[in-house]
């Protein structure tokens, strides 16, 4: 998109030591023309605000950028507010990007990208154009599976050397690796209300391929916060439809469960009353539709 | 410890529980770090009088002092405005730790708590699950992020942004929450004007073409997800 318009394209590193040629190559690929490799000491780290946010800002003035952009299961959530609050500017935290035409014509082959941001009720969107705000936007993009080749391997790399602020004021105590860490990354996501039993997860979970993560709704809140999926399927009580405000949002509910409040599914599908035999059918159908959905969706596709 | 609760007043919901997205997870947050402390914990909002619903149930799950910083619409203002008169009102206030709702703003952004961190020179971290004390001037914190789940100590002082864990409100105190409790602060010293920024004002809602669509099998679903 940002070649469509005519823009150029700063993939930010944060690295502890000398970028390995192999990344900003495979950076290069993936459409970046060039890279900018921030190097200090516990850049290496997860990121937070603290350690990451001032050596992110200096990157960011190098540019200095339209739109700043976050992957998804990334560093936006930590990062993001505090970038777009130095900058004075917008911050969208689950965004898509929309190619559009500007009100008043630009240079030839420059073309304007917006940033639709939705409220969290999914009941409007907010259009950010960075050009008429004359400050940047800041966006977290929703899942989207590996990215393909759109560039060449030979991208420049200019290296920022990051001192560490003098006092941080936060140690790591304890670490251990994020079992629902999955769920941030996946583009199709799975919700399932444990009231239905630890069986109807289990199957779910094992019919799930790659790029479709299923989570119990109480235990991986706090994953399901920070996901930002294409898809949602909530199963079970409406109050575990919790898509995210870009998703495209299923639900499916027992017969006489109340309906999800409106604009919160997009589609619903409702478990027949009867025996709960009728639950469990429901249950391995949608099991057996996932391959369908990931191959739909491009969920895992091999980059 | 001083923990100053930031609170949003959400739209208007008979199902809902009266409190912003994220905000019943750090007022429960909260109130749990200041028993283990002898702490108290004040609930603050930005708005009217009409909206100070959170402040009062803040009041009865527990909060010392409830404070409302009015004399200003809030209701149409950016992050940035918001953050800035919420640490106007805090640094009156006096804080060790401020938390908020990550995502209780309207609009689920998540970036009130960073603005206002960078006007009161606090620390900030975002999606926070879990809240601990950590002796006199420290905390300890739990986040995700780069595939690691990871407890941090922090210094004080802090703010911090919650995102929904397995812990609920506790059970209300016995105390009832009295309108009348709910203190008011307004922003009117020059010292302390508000600088209106126009981020978002140029971005105008535009109202969601979404519907739901009813079906009657899996796969339906499927087809009708991906369309």
């Amino acid at each position: 998109m940002a070649h469509t318009a005519g823009l150029t394209v700063f993939a930010v590193v944060m690295t502890e030591r000398h970028l390995d040629e192999a990344v900003a190559a495979r950076l290069g690929r993936a459409g970046a023309d060039k890279v900018l490799s921030c190097e200090g000491r516990g850049l290496a780290a997860p990121p937070l605000d603290l350690t990451h946010g001032p050596a992110l800002y200096a990157a960011v003035e190098r540019i200095p950028p339209l739109l700043v952009l976050f992957p998804a299961g990334g560093a936006g959530p930590q990062l993001g507010p505090g970038l777009a609050s130095r900058l004075g500017g917008a911050y969208a935290a689950s965004a898509d990007l929309e190619l559009g035409e500007a009100a008043t014509p630009l240079a030839d082959g420059i073309g304007r990208v917006f940033v639709r941001r939705w409220r969290a009720d999914r009941t409007s969107y907010r259009r950010l154009d960075p050009v008429e705000l004359e400050r940047p936007v800041v966006a977290i993009l929703p899942a989207g599976g590996p990215p393909g080749d759109r560039g060449s391997s030979e991208v420049d790399v200019e290296v920022i050397t990051c001192v560490p602020p003098a006092k941080v004021g936060v140690v790591e105590v304890a670490s251990e690796v994020d079992t629902l860490a999955v769920a941030a990354l996946a583009s199709v996501l799975i919700v399932v209300d444990p009231a239905l039993g630890p069986s109807a997860l289990a199957k779910l979970s094992a019919a799930a391929p790659a790029g479709i993560a299923v989570v119990d709704a109480v235990a991986g809140a706090p994953a399901i916060a920070t996901a930002i999926p294409r898809v949602v399927i909530a199963v079970g009580r409406a109050s575990a439809v919790c898509g995210t405000p870009r998703s495209r949002v299923g639900a499916v509910l027992a017969a006489a469960a109340p309906r999800p409040q409106k604009g919160a599914a997009d589609v619903l599908l409702r478990v027949p009353a009867g025996a709960p035999a009728d639950a469990d059918k429901m249950i391995d159908e949608l099991a057996a539709s996932l391959p369908a959905l990931a191959a739909a969706t491009g969920a895992g596709a091999a980059p | 410890m001083n923990i100053v609760a930031c609170l949003h007043a959400p739209p208007p919901d008979p199902d809902g529980t009266g409190l912003g997205r994220d905000d019943i997870h750090a007022l429960a947050q909260a109130l749990a770090l200041a028993e283990a402390t002898s702490g108290q914990v004040t609930a603050l909002l930005a708005g009217t009088s009409h909206e100070s619903g959170p402040l009062q149930r803040a009041l009865v799950a527990g909060a010392a002092r409830a404070v409302r910083l009015g004399g200003e619409d809030y209701a149409s203002v950016d992050f940035h405005t918001l953050g800035q008169a919420l640490a106007s009102g805090i640094k009156r206030i006096g804080a060790d730790l401020v938390v908020a709702g990550a995502r209780s703003d309207d609009e689920g952004l998540g970036a009130v708590p960073a603005s206002a961190a960078r006007h009161l020179g606090f620390a900030y971290i975002g999606n926070v699950e879990e809240l601990a004390a950590a002796g006199p001037r420290a905390i300890e914190v739990v986040v995700r992020g780069g595939g690691r789940k990871r407890r941090l100590r922090v210094d004080l002082p802090a703010v911090i942004a919650i995102v929904p864990a397995t812990s609920g409100l506790p059970p209300a105190s016995d105390r009832t929450g009295n309108p009348s409790e709910v203190e008011l602060l307004t922003l009117n010293d020059p010292e302390t004007t508000v600088v209106r920024r126009r981020t978002e004002l140029l971005g105008k809602p535009e109202p969601a073409s979404r519907g739901t669509e009813e079906v009657k099998a899996a796969s339906e679903l499927i087809a009708a997800l991906t369309r």
